[in-house]
């Protein structure tokens, strides 16, 4: 403690001295830059550099100037220092001096100590601290970190073949060569068609031992993670930086302890930040295999699944719980819902999901329905169907878990606090909408034929038909016409024929043949008629006769007269003669009867 | 060789037998794959029948059915246009139809066509071209039966019968061959296409040079106004007018 209060007061005295310390690495690799600092503790005076070895080639000096006022026990002190820095490059292997500097104030001048360094060939003469003396050629190649770096990270990934979806875990470690005093700031990349999932990994408090082809590094594992791949292609992982703290003796050796031990021990140490990156790296993503299956949800991996349910026999608006568990190794957290078609009558929610992972991609994911049955009933939950893609068989796997029935008793509308979900008067529920479904009766094909309105053919069948109807139409029109003309013939001969009738039946009178004249009268009479008013001779009759005549307007006085000669002919054809009404008589009353009928019948 | 030979005997064979079927046995081994979900497989049976000429109104409802359920949907809705001109009444097709339209991308505000139009559309369709056209004649030969009838009767009750009977017989004689005529041309021209690529530029000239006036998608049914080239001019269901290529459409 007393010793401790000597060097104390002591460095309070020297402090009004003026010293001159240079501080320079005791060995270095050739090509690489040092540093050669020289520091004193007054700010007025000259300063006169060193004559470097002509193999070095230097830099600088960058000088600082630095002041402070301190107060200790009440006194005021004002230190003031300049540093200046030299970068050195050397060229050469081998050992060399570096001569003494000069300081020269007004006062005095000072000198710094002549200093010794060893530079050794190649970058990596400059190992850790602890092996760095007497081997000094140390080639680091490989599998290790980059050449050339004392410090570098790595992306490990587990596989750099997958299939989209399936996990890759991936490790980012940390080799060193050097003292570390601890990692700044640590970005990853953005990975870029990945999914990455983090892994818990305890933060790195010691380095591990390790030897890569010859050469030791201490070696810690900074994160571990998982990644999935979201699209297939060659996808690439762009470098992870990350800022290390290198622990660089830059401290000034004391001139009072020029020992190892002390040396180690008060030379400061500082710490200096450093970048390190990974190497790019490319992962190939292959896509699945096209078709999927329906059930698949995109879980891929190795898989089992099972079902639970809570209880078979529920009560009408009770929760029945089921629950599917998803078990393995693979994207978990990607893993769809299956698709289970509940049945109607059923309410059912959508599931709670809960993954519990076991470090890496391993673990369950558990689906959680709540069901509440609305309807009384039996009700059949179908098993359970889920598609995985196995990425060691290469292939999709279709995993099953049981179904359930479940019976629901209970009365409905005995539980009022819960919600009405089925009342009397409910609209349909529509669940979907599909096109209708094919006919698969038996079916008539037949080829299309020609349309006939496109052909001139057909047109020509109207043709046709119109004119065989005009033809038919002429014809007949002809044959009215000739019959018309025998009608209109006899029409107009039928008094002449009539009066020579009655004519001939004067001339049989008058011979005395008085039977034949009635029927020549009546001859006459029925042959005028017919051919006046059209009536075939086989077909008349008095009633046809007269009607024809009331047709034609004859007054009712001639038909009563032609019905009495009518009847009179008749009579006196089979009546003695001397009975009936004379033959004379007869034939003139025949007579005039016919000019009235013509006269009203023309 | 001898394989080689060997295999050409199998695919004759198996040639031979697909030929062998009767369109009947084709359509019911579509239908079959159909039920087993094979859905383009008995697209693909179906309309090889519609090119050979078959028709009928179920084998064409089923080919649209079969392109909806492959995802065709600019298909399905092309045949089911073409059942619908074979069965107009037919309320699966209507419905099948209008699910089909719902999927297509294009929306249109459609023009309705005039009430009258469409009852005779559909009076047109209820039967076929040729149907129309023997029942027509035979209404012509039946009026012309009654005219002479009318002509050449000489008793005045039967005749005036005859007349109206003649006279409407030849109206319906007329009516009937207006819709047989209607009917080929609904049938056998129709002037509506179906637009089968999947995105189309209509332009405002034939060619590529023309100014872009709208894009349309599949499934859109559009009328044909005239062709001009490799390119023809159509109408929008809400009545605008551009040319695509010919192409990119299939007539109904």
């Amino acid at each position: 403690m007393t010793a401790f209060v000597f060097l104390l007061a002591g460095l309070a005295v020297a402090a009004q001295e003026v010293t001159l310390t240079v501080d320079a690495p005791e060995s270095a690799a050739a090509g690489e830059r040092f540093r050669i600092i020289y520091t004193v503790n007054s700010t007025d005076g000259q300063f006169t550099p060193p004559k470097f070895d002509p193999s070095f080639s230097v830099q600088g000096p960058q000088q600082s100037t630095s002041r402070n006022v301190q107060w200790i026990n009440g006194d005021v002190k004002t230190i003031s220092s300049t540093t200046l820095i030299y970068y050195v490059v050397a060229g050469t292997p081998g050992t060399y001096t570096i001569p003494a500097a000069q300081f020269e104030t007004k006062k005095v001048t000072v000198s710094s100590q002549e200093k010794q360094i060893v530079i050794t060939a190649g970058a990596s003469s400059q190992a850790s601290a602890s092996q760095q003396q007497g081997q000094g050629q140390v080639r680091a190649s490989g599998d290790a970190p980059s050449a050339g770096t004392d410090v570098s990270m790595k992306i490990i990934l587990g596989d750099r073949e997958v299939y989209a979806g399936e996990p890759v875990t991936g490790t980012l470690k940390l080799y060193t060569r050097i003292n570390l005093s601890g990692i700044q700031e640590l970005k990853f990349p953005d990975f870029k068609g990945f999914l990455k999932e983090d892994i818990e990994t305890p933060p790195l408090r010691s380095l591990e031992n390790e030897v890569i082809d010859g050469v030791q590094y201490g070696t810690g594992v900074i994160q571990r993670f998982v990644l999935y791949p979201q699209v297939s292609g060659d996808l690439r992982i762009e470098p992870a930086e990350m800022t290390v703290l290198v622990q660089e003796r830059t401290g000034a050796k004391d001139p009072f302890f020029d020992d190892p031990f002390f040396d180690s021990f008060f030379s400061s140490v500082s710490t200096v930040p450093r970048k390190v990156t990974t190497q790019p790296l490319t992962i190939r993503v292959k896509p699945l295999p096209e078709p999927r299956p329906a059930d698949f949800h995109g879980a891929v991996g190795s898989f089992t699944i099972e079902s639970s349910i809570s209880g078979t026999d529920a009560r009408l608006n009770d929760a029945v719980t089921m629950t599917v568990t998803l078990k393995g190794t693979g994207n978990l957290s990607l893993a769809g819902e299956p698709v289970i078609s509940f049945p109607q009558g059923i309410e059912k929610y959508d599931p709670k999901v809960t993954v519990k992972s076991t470090g890496t991609a391993s673990g369950s994911k558990v689906f959680e329905y709540l069901l509440i049955p609305r309807n009384t009933g039996t009700f059949e939950i179908p098993p359970v169907s889920y598609s995985v893609f196995d990425p060691g068989q290469q292939k999709y796997v279709t995993l099953r878990a049981e179904g359930f029935t479940i019976n629901v008793t209970g009365t409905p509308g005995e539980d009022q606090g819960a919600a009405p979900a089925y009342t009397p008067g409910e609209d349909v529920k529509y669940l979907g909408q599909d096109i209708r479904f094919i006919r698969n009766g038996n079916v008539r094909l037949s080829k299309i034929s020609a349309p006939l309105v496109s052909g001139l053919y057909y047109w020509l069948w109207f043709a046709l038909a119109l004119f065989v109807a005009a033809m038919v139409l002429l014809l007949r029109r002809e044959q009215i016409r000739r019959n018309a003309d025998i009608a209109g013939l006899r029409n107009r001969k039928a008094a002449k024929n009539a009066r020579s009738r009655l004519a001939k039946a004067n001339d049989l009178l008058k011979s005395g043949k008085k039977e034949a004249v009635n029927t020549e009268v009546a001859r006459a009479l029925w042959g005028y008629l017919g051919d006046k008013l059209r009536i075939p001779q086989s077909e008349i009759t008095r009633d046809k006769c007269y009607s024809a005549l009331r047709d034609r307007k004859t007054e009712e006085e001639i038909i009563t007269e032609l019905d009495r000669v009518l009847t009179a002919t008749e009579y006196s054809q089979y009546a003695p003669v001397s009975e009936g009404e004379s033959p004379d008589a007869l034939c003139r009353r025949a007579a005039t009867l016919i000019g009235k009928l013509d006269g009203v019948l023309d | 060789m001898r394989r080689l030979l060997l295999i050409h005997i199998i695919m004759l064979a198996g040639i031979l037998s697909l030929a062998g079927q009767t369109p009947e046995e084709k359509y019911k081994q579509a239908g079959e794959l159909y039920g087993s979900g094979d859905y383009s497989g008995a697209a693909a049976i179906y309309r090889k029948l519609w090119e050979e000429g078959y028709r009928s109104e179920g084998l064409l409802y089923n080919t649209g059915n079969a392109f909806f359920k492959s995802g065709d949907n600019a298909s399905a809705i092309l045949f089911y246009e073409r059942a619908k001109l074979l069965a107009p009444a037919d309320e699966d097709i209507d419905y099948n139809l209008q699910i089909a339209r719902s999927r297509i991308t294009d929306r249109f505000e459609t023009v309705p066509q005039l009430f009258f139009v469409r009852w005779f559309d559909f009076l047109a369709l209820l039967a076929s071209t040729n149907i129309w056209a023997v029942a027509a004649l035979a209404m012509f030969v039946a009026s012309l039966l009654l005219a002479l009838v009318f002509l050449t009767k000489s008793r005045a009750r039967g005749r005036l019968l005859s007349f109206w009977l003649s006279l409407a017989s030849l109206i319906l004689a007329i009516l009937m061959v207006s819709l047989a005529v209607r009917n080929n041309s609904l049938v056998n021209h129709n002037p509506r296409a179906v637009i089968t690529c999947g995105i189309v530029t209509g332009r405002s000239a034939p060619g590529e040079t023309g100014n872009e006036l709208f894009v349309i998608h599949s499934g859109t049914t559009v009328t044909v106004e005239q062709e001009l080239g490799s390119f023809s001019e159509v109408r929008l269901p809400d009545g605008n007018k551009g040319w695509i290529g010919s192409s990119c459409m299939e007539k109904i």
